[in-house]
């Protein structure tokens, strides 16, 4: 057995056609050799009876129906919940690329969070010219209601879901930052767990960083960031309601934290504090993990319409009577067009050079680099500085001539609201097409905590575009995703754990 | 001048409010030409929390929140204000707009860094191509920026109706546009919408306008209202206040409240409550000229 292990017979049938080339593969090498960190996987999957993963894939969706987990596309009439389509085959990543990535996210959030304070504080990055005014004084993200805020501990983002992507040479770069209200890590814990019930064999002879204290290091930075209290503080989720795309999250993280999940009409201010109505009275909340955006947070305040949010709200905040998670106008930090800027950032606030890259990234609102992204649109991906969730992106190579005219037009009318950068080739994993295996497209969403300490969830979302070829990962737009695994104590070789095994 | 000013908003409810949650931006700035000498906010019923706090604009606001349930709630701000005439730069000797537009862009000034956060769209001020053809009309090549915009002061003054009951708080200015009528808030909306549309930096005035009686008649408590006009910055002098309702540039019988981007920014009052049913709102605004020493 250990002599037929050896690397050259990994790629067999299972992997019969399968095209390792022009892309980096997560799990191979160009020439078809499995990567170190997947040798083992590769090798089981390649010992896997005929048919064995596609039962194994129908047993996990099936439990995925069971466990009920499910997520909403907006603009889609019939039937809002859908199944957020999981494949089998994980997505591995060594202790010490990992190592570098937590230290380059690190260094990132502790440079966007004091550059949101800055911004509603002093604007010193502005005086001393190194982020030009007009970005913010132009940017819908940018919330008068939030300048002079003190949010406390200092801490404004305090969940953040920074994307990223690994480009053809393997070089891993910061596509986006998700500061406002990031969605999808009950997918990251949901998905270990079906994997482990589904195809627990795959586990063997690896150690993996685990994910399941995700909710108790939140319940944890959530108790950190509370005004002061006589007794435990009392934390809450707030949920926009069931229409909203990710209401199985709020519940599922309500849940796993033990705490209450409620909606804007569940709580009210009275008394200088913010209540919420149970049936044995009013009882105070002392931290709000809020899923609602800032604009409908408080009716007062923001967008008179919100019948989501809780008059009265901010003058709690205001008077630091109540946390809010994330701090309101975070959104500063999120808009793609700012994202140019957080090199600069790191240099500026830390004194440090970036770690983690960002993308090239062009500014329509720069006349020489709007010339640049108008006569180039169709190699460049085009995207709107304020929108999330994958709305509004246009993959140059993939579109139509009229497609290009029309985001020629839109940028003309409207150069702040747009960025553009090149098309990355983002790396493939396997996963599962009908009986056979097939690269697709992933990116990477990581989890980062930002209380007391910074947690990051070891690994975080592999999200997948399905459709091949696509490089469109988000789940309102057809992608699924996939367990991600971040394995401890350098790599295990095959040769080693087959010689374990005797 | 000095004045005594007084706001009463009441609020009646054909149905107990149980609890309401209330900003008030009630209390006047004190700005060159201007000082606040007194203020003092009165609610009835009672409210459980009353709290003041500064806005991003530098407003003062009171929030405060009724929690026992009442039919009416009564709301009088009262202060007490110096009005002095400001001196103004000669129109035809400030800088061509063009000139302004450019300072404001680069932001190398700190006075204009501030001033620029009025450059750019809010709620209710909206991109406009018909507002950029009417406001070039003024704005003419190398004009010098308070000139003209006195002229389109002028222009909206003459060439739209003034019109009560035509429109309400949020009637679009696209709109305000094609009926050529409505009210001194339309109007100032109107003017910024242009002045922003050239890149210029406009801002929107709260405040009240003192009306003498017609002639022999004593002047009626409550008649006064709230008024809203606007202001240009203009670099080296700061902000020009600009009335287009009256066309006029106002001086000592204006009184200002406060300012942000748009009305949404500093409407006196705001509020979200529970319960009340049928809802009948009544303003009176008395502003009393009194004698300095009397005060």
């Amino acid at each position: 057995m250990t002599d037929n292990a050896s690397p050259a017979d990994l790629a067999d049938t299972r992997f019969t056609d399968y095209a390792t080339d022009g892309f980096y593969d997560e799990m191979f090498f160009a020439d078809g050799q499995p990567r170190p960190r997947a040798e083992l996987l590769a090798w089981r999957l390649k010992t896997l009876s005929p048919g064995e993963l596609a039962k194994r894939q129908r047993a996990a969706d099936q439990a995925l129906l069971n466990m009920g987990i499910t997520f909403n596309v907006y603009g889609h009439e019939a039937g809002t919940e859908k199944i957020w389509p999981f494949d089998l085959v994980p997505r591995i990543l060594e202790s010490d690329e990992w190592q570098r990535i937590e230290a380059g996210l690190r260094q990132r959030i502790k440079a966007l969070n004091l550059f949101i304070d800055d911004m509603y504080h002093d604007q010193k990055i502005i005086r001393d010219g190194v982020f030009p005014e007009y970005m913010v004084k132009s940017s819908k993200n940018f919330l008068k209601q939030c300048v002079g805020l003190n949010p406390p501990k200092g801490i404004w983002c305090h969940i953040t879901g920074t994307d990223l992507v690994r480009d053809t040479d393997g070089t891993v770069y910061v596509l986006e930052d998700n500061l406002r209200c990031p969605s999808g890590v009950s997918y990251v814990l949901e998905n270990r767990e079906v994997m482990k019930r589904t195809f627990p064999q795959v586990f063997d002879g690896l150690s993996i960083l685990p994910v399941e204290d995700y909710p108790e290091q939140l319940l944890k930075m959530l108790q950190y960031i509370a005004p002061p209290t006589e007794d435990e503080p009392t934390v809450v989720v707030l949920t926009p309601g069931i229409f909203n795309s990710a209401y199985f999250e709020h519940c599922f993280l309500a849940q796993q934290m033990g705490v209450e999940l409620v909606q804007g009409s569940d709580l009210v201010v009275s008394n200088g504090f913010v209540h919420m109505r149970t049936t044995r009275g009013l009882q105070r909340v002392d931290v709000i993990y809020r899923r609602i955006d800032d604009e409908f947070l408080d009716p007062l305040t923001f967008r008179p319409d919100s019948a989501l949010g809780v008059p009265g709200l901010m003058d709690v905040y205001r008077a630091g009577r109540v946390a809010l998670a994330n701090a309101p106008g975070t959104g500063i930090a999120d808009d793609k067009a700012v994202y140019a800027y957080v090199p600069a950032m790191i240099k500026y606030y830390l004194g440090e050079e970036i770690s983690l890259p960002n993308v090239p990234t062009w500014l329509c609102a720069d006349d020489e680099q709007r010339e640049y992204v108008l006569k180039n649109i169709e190699k460049l991906v085009v995207k709107p500085a304020n929108e999330s969730g994958g709305y509004g992106i246009m993959v140059g190579p993939r579109a139509t001539p009229e497609q290009h005219q029309q985001y020629r037009e839109l940028i003309v009318s409207n150069p702040r609201n747009y960025v553009a950068q090149p098309t990355l080739a983002l790396s493939r994993v396997p996963t599962l097409v009908g009986d056979h295996l097939e690269g697709r497209h992933v990116d990477l969403r990581p989890y980062i905590l930002y209380g007391e300490d910074i947690y990051i969830l070891p690994g975080g979302l592999t999200r997948v575009a399905l459709v091949k070829g696509s490089l469109v990962v988000n789940s309102s737009q057809g992608g699924g995703s996939k367990d991600t695994w971040v394995l401890k104590n350098g790599t295990p070789r095959i040769s080693d754990f087959l010689a374990s095994q005797g | 001048m000095r004045y005594r000013v007084r706001h009463t908003t009441t609020y009646a409810y054909s149905d107990p409010v149980v609890l309401c949650q209330n900003q008030a931006r009630l209390s006047p700035q004190t700005m060159p030409g201007q000082t606040r000498l007194e203020f003092s906010l009165e609610i009835n019923p009672v409210p459980a929390i009353r709290r003041p706090w500064t806005d991003a604009f530098g407003n003062e606001v009171w929030y405060f929140s009724v929690e026992s349930p009442h039919h009416q709630l009564e709301v009088t701000g009262r202060s007490l204000v110096d009005r002095h005439v400001q001196p103004l730069p000669n129109p035809s000797e400030t800088p061509p707009w063009e000139t302004v537009r450019g300072g404001l862009a680069s932001g190398r000034e700190l006075a204009d860094r501030f001033a620029s956060q009025f450059r750019f769209e809010s709620p209710f001020i909206v991109e406009l191509p018909e507002a950029r053809q009417y406001a070039l009309v003024s704005f003419t090549p190398n004009r010098p920026v308070v000139e003209a915009a006195i002229d389109l002061t002028r222009r909206i003054f003459e060439e739209f109706d003034y019109s009560p009951a035509t429109t309400s708080v949020s009637t679009p200015t696209r709109e305000v546009f094609q009926t050529r009528r409505g009210v001194c808030q339309d109007f100032a909306h109107l003017q910024i919408t242009c002045l922003r549309t050239l890149g210029l930096a406009a801002r929107y005035v709260s405040g009240y306008l003192v009306t003498e009686p017609p002639p022999g008649k004593p002047k009626l408590i409550g008649a006064d209202a709230s008024h809203a006009w606007l202001a240009v910055y203009c670099p080296g002098w700061g902000w020009i206040d600009l009335d287009p309702t009256n066309n006029v540039i106002p001086q000592e019988k204006h009184v200002t409240v406060g300012w942000g981007r748009d009305y949404g920014d500093i409407c006196p009052i705001a509020g979200v409550f529970t319960g009340g049913g049928r809802q009948a709102m009544t303003v009176a605004v008395d502003v009393t000229p009194v004698a300095s020493g009397a005060a």
